[in-house]
């Protein structure tokens, strides 16, 4: 008895979670793309009319703020992989010079473990237009120069850019320092003796033998910039008008502000489908390293 | 070798290094390049923490000062006023009880929470990892891809789901959906640490006519020590830091801290109150800092364990 008992309890230990999945991620998946078809305005409607089925995605595509939205992801996509080329020169530097490793690798890290919305915060202060850095650069002379980004539509995005790279460059830090001490110590020895030149060192050799914490890093941050939620809250709101919205921030504003399901549900599963495209070299790349870890063993 | 005198002065380790092969590593002089790279780092150390420095400066000015607009002065005078607003009356929307309300919550948000979503991934990484499931493959799968959907895909069915099940709108309403929003990833830290305990002992373990959980609870669970630790640690800092579940499940009543804060800084009526507002991020960030200063490279694992997350 107790044998059977014992053959069975695996497989009841899994039903919660999967019960979890089937219910809460790929039930709720379904309900979304359903309501995405229909008419559902504050109340969601059950019924679809087939002759029109496309209509909130292509309200969508004639809405301005989704365009803005879009445009805004690229935007905070590409400003936002400096993060990673960042973390790459700080990782490298604090792997060559070994003094005080542990100190800046405190100090690069902490951003990381505070909130979006605590760095919106304090990035919204350093921004602030009469108070702020900019008032500090005029006055110290520079009245050229113009810092209060968030104030206007066309540096907003900027600003957010800063704030997100300042949270997150830590992190990348940290991931190519593994990555870097990973790489055999003979390598250095073996350049040094040929004589390379860092710069040839870094970029013939050191980086396409990283290649692969690189692409990690790259989907993580990707996957990173199309959840960007909370540090548009925290810093614009969206605004200046509506240039800084992003598709996360867009969704949840059709879905609270405006009240409307279908719209927002066809914002939803188009995140969906961007996600899916980003999402396809990691699990490539996960199936490729794990055949290759299979190999080795 | 320009740092002949230096390695006069290390001698002893310099010959304990002698007898390894190729080329060892000198104990270096300092060099030009090393300077410039000293000080290109303490460069971008300090763009780091100037927004600390400024956040924590002007939660101890008054708005006297604040107004003459020296971003970057120490306080002239150093006033705990700002910090006793925020805690006490600093007014989040409509109610104006400050942020220990949203204190509280945030704690009895992460309690549930911590104790909801690890006991059900470790018990589920446990059985994918050790004992023979037959869909353990495709399910594992899915959860990969579970931990990387966007939120708002299922936010509007989890919202009907919460609201049905009489919880929508309240702490626990929050605990369960952090909860459920974690269990994908959770899981497969949990198994992908248990998948390299060797099969002998589990073997024997079986042998030894332990039943499932016997085993899980006398020689898994007191194995699993360091991995509980780190996923503590992730669990607590992302709770914490979390705003859109907060926001979108907690109702007025279940609000966290973070979205108490959210609501000061957005919300502005009148002057803002910009002592206030950084006392009061302050705050919302010093849990999580805490965490990070004394078990840091710990959270540093954690992170980079859930880094699957994105």
């Amino acid at each position: 008895m107790t044998f059977r008992w014992s053959r069975w309890s695996p497989q009841l230990a899994l039903v919660p979670a999967g019960l979890v999945t089937l219910v809460a991620f790929i039930g709720a998946i379904l309900w979304t793309v359903y309501l995405s078809l229909t008419r559902s305005r504050r109340l969601p409607e059950y019924e679809i009319d087939w002759s029109e089925w496309g209509r909130q995605y292509q309200r969508l595509f004639n809405d301005d703020a989704w365009l803005i939205s879009l445009q805004n992801l690229i935007v905070l996509g590409l400003g936002s992989a400096l993060a990673i080329v960042f973390g790459f020169i700080l990782a490298a530097m604090i792997d060559r010079e070994k003094r005080g490793e542990s100190i800046f690798r405190t100090v690069f890290l902490y951003p990381l473990a505070i909130s979006l919305i605590v760095t919106g915060a304090a990035w919204r202060w350093m921004f602030n237009p009469e108070l702020g850095v900019e008032h500090f650069i005029h006055s110290i002379g520079l009245t050229w120069v113009n810092a209060s980004w968030l104030a206007r539509p066309e540096t907003a995005m900027y600003g957010v850019i800063l704030a997100s790279v300042w949270q997150s460059a830590g992190f990348y830090m940290a991931l190519m320092l593994a990555g870097l001490k990973s790489i055999n110590s003979e390598i250095w020895s073996a350049a040094r003796l040929d004589g390379v030149g860092l710069f040839r060192l870094y970029t013939e050799i050191i980086i396409p033998m990283m290649k692969f914490t690189f692409v990690t890093c790259a989907i993580l941050l990707s996957l990173g910039v199309i959840k960007a939620y909370d540090v548009i809250v925290a810093m614009t709101n969206g605004g200046p008008g509506q240039s800084t919205y992003v598709p996360a921030y867009f969704t949840i504003q059709a879905l609270s502000a405006k009240g409307n399901l279908g719209f927002a549900s066809a914002a939803a599963v188009l995140m969906l489908l961007i996600t899916a495209v980003i999402f396809l070299p990691l699990v490539l790349l996960t199936a490729w390293q794990q055949r290759r870890s299979g190999a080795r063993a | 070798m320009t740092d002949l005198t230096v390695s006069q002065k290390s001698l002893g380790a310099e010959v304990a290094v002698r007898t390894a092969p190729y080329f060892p590593r000198k104990k270096k002089a300092i060099t030009g390049r090393s300077i410039a790279v000293i000080v290109f780092l303490s460069v971008c150390a300090l763009f780091f923490c100037v927004p600390l420095y400024v956040v924590i400066t002007t939660s101890f000015k008054t708005m006297d000062q604040i107004r003459e607009g020296a971003m970057f002065a120490l306080p002239n005078v150093w006033t705990l006023e700002a910090w006793d607003h925020a805690w006490n009356t600093a007014c989040s929307g409509t109610r104006c009880e400050g942020l220990k309300v949203g204190f509280w919550n945030s704690v009895y948000i992460l309690i549930p929470s911590l104790a909801l979503s690890i006991g059900l991934s470790i018990v589920t990484g446990y059985a994918l990892a050790l004992w023979n499931v037959r869909w353990a493959g495709p399910f594992l799968f899915v959860l990969f891809i579970c931990a990387f959907v966007p939120f708002q895909i299922i936010m509007f069915p989890l919202i009907s789901m919460t609201a049905t099940l009489k919880v929508y709108g309240s702490i626990w309403g929050v605990a369960i959906i952090h909860a459920v929003l974690a269990m994908p990833v959770l899981t497969l830290i949990f198994r992908n640490y248990y998948k390299d305990i060797p099969q002998e002992i589990m073997s024997a373990a079986v042998m030894d006519s332990g039943s499932f959980w016997k085993i899980f609870f006398e020689i898994i669970l007191p194995m699993s020590g360091n991995i509980l630790i780190v996923v503590l640690i992730l669990q607590i800092t992302s709770i914490w830091n979390d705003y859109l579940i907060g926001v979108t499940f907690g109702g007025l009543g279940g609000q966290p801290m973070t979205v108490n804060l959210a609501n000061l800084i957005t919300i502005s009526t009148g002057t803002v109150r910009y002592n206030d507002n950084m006392a009061a991020a302050l705050l919302t960030a010093i849990p999580p800092l805490v965490i990070y200063f004394f078990v840091g490279k710990l959270f540093v694992q954690g992170i980079t364990a859930g880094a699957i997350k994105g």
